[in-house]
């Protein structure tokens, strides 16, 4: 990434994870108005309150939207200080599994199953974070956008021959062609994914027949 | 026996007056500060036993406040309420000499557990 475009990413995120806290500060209240409800609920006597099953159950509602938002914005939040520190140590397990969560509606939207796979021991590389989540969602879009609707997606660091390797697998019962890995590898997203595993100082390829999208990465890279 | 005495302190006028409600519901003596010097102020007229203090104040910052509030006496206990991704604040919190610290939005039974531990270590 170029010195302009890391200064505009980091202002994106600065803003960003501003933004997150003061969501955070609205949800603390809604949680406590919600919970102080509760409470003069349980202090009321038994049936001097008509519709208290009803309350109850509203009140549930409050609590498990509460909590979406807090898981939500808690990603966000991460999501937002991605660019603080570049290079920076990065676990390729943690990476997927963020991922997995940021990209989660967008698998919900396409109807597939998006999981990670975790490696043991994890893989620790120094990298771009920014570059690296964007060559993973990068390399998720091109699985949705040429596979249709359906199917899984799982995300696999591991070693392959003592090098790195973030696989991005694709499963789904339906026949793939035989033109199907040249069909990706021709596509606009494809010749961006190898842009930015260039600036990674990797390499990226694909493999079939179930099409698995493999991003190599250097243990280190300077910045 | 005796209520305990807390003083809650966050700039967010609506999150510390409900949660004070919540509080005195369970039979608390609570007050609220919305800011690092109202929050001191208390501290040297009408001390509480402990302090439930945000780190991200405009003004003195949370932070700066518990420096002040145990230089002016160590025994009251301060626990800390960080946001998500702010746990470095807790724990630089904890080397200053606070109780404990909670992540935002908190769960009401972690922090009365929180409160209680931190009176019990005051006897």
């Amino acid at each position: 990434m170029n010195h302009l475009t890391r200064k505009e990413v980091a202002f994106f995120g600065k803003i960003t994870a501003g933004i997150t806290h003061e969501i955070k500060n609205v949800l603390a209240i809604i949680q406590e108005s919600s919970g102080l409800m509760e409470d003069i609920l349980g202090v009321t006597e038994d049936g001097t309150f008509p519709h208290k099953d009803k309350f109850i159950k509203s009140v549930n509602r409050i609590h498990r939207q509460i909590q979406r938002g807090i898981d939500i914005t808690s990603r966000l939040n991460r999501f937002a200080h991605t660019p603080d520190h570049c290079p920076a140590s990065l676990d390729l397990n943690e990476i997927a599994e963020q991922m997995v969560l940021l990209a989660s509606r967008f698998a919900r939207l396409k109807n597939v199953v998006l999981e990670s796979s975790p490696s043991d021991p994890p893989l620790i590389i120094k990298s771009d974070p920014v570059s690296l989540e964007m060559a993973l969602f990068e390399s998720i879009e091109i699985l949705f956008n040429i596979t249709g609707s359906g199917g899984k997606i799982t995300l696999s660091p591991r070693k392959i021959q003592d090098t790195c390797v973030l696989g991005v697998g694709y499963e789904n019962t339906v026949f793939f062609e035989e033109d199907f890995l040249t069909k990706i590898s021709s596509t606009e997203r494809w010749a961006s994914l190898q842009e930015i595993m260039a600036r990674l100082g990797g390499t990226v390829k694909v493999f079939g027949p179930a099409p698995e999208i493999l991003l190599h990465l250097p243990e280190s890279i300077d910045v | 026996m005796d209520r305990m005495k807390i003083l809650l302190v966050d700039d967010e006028h609506e999150f510390v007056t409900t949660l004070a409600e919540r509080l005195e519901l369970r039979n608390m003596n609570v007050s609220i500060a919305t800011d690092g010097e109202a929050a001191l102020g208390f501290v040297e007229n009408d001390p509480p036993q402990v302090v439930v203090l945000d780190v991200m104040m405009p003004g003195l910052s949370g932070l700066e406040v518990l420096e002040k509030i145990k230089a002016m006496d160590s025994k009251i206990q301060v626990i800390l309420l960080t946001g998500h991704g702010a746990t470095k604040d807790g724990i630089r919190g904890m080397q200053l000499g606070a109780f404990d610290y909670l992540i935002k939005p908190i769960d009401i039974d972690e922090l009365i557990e929180k409160l209680n531990e931190a009176i019990k270590s005051m006897a």
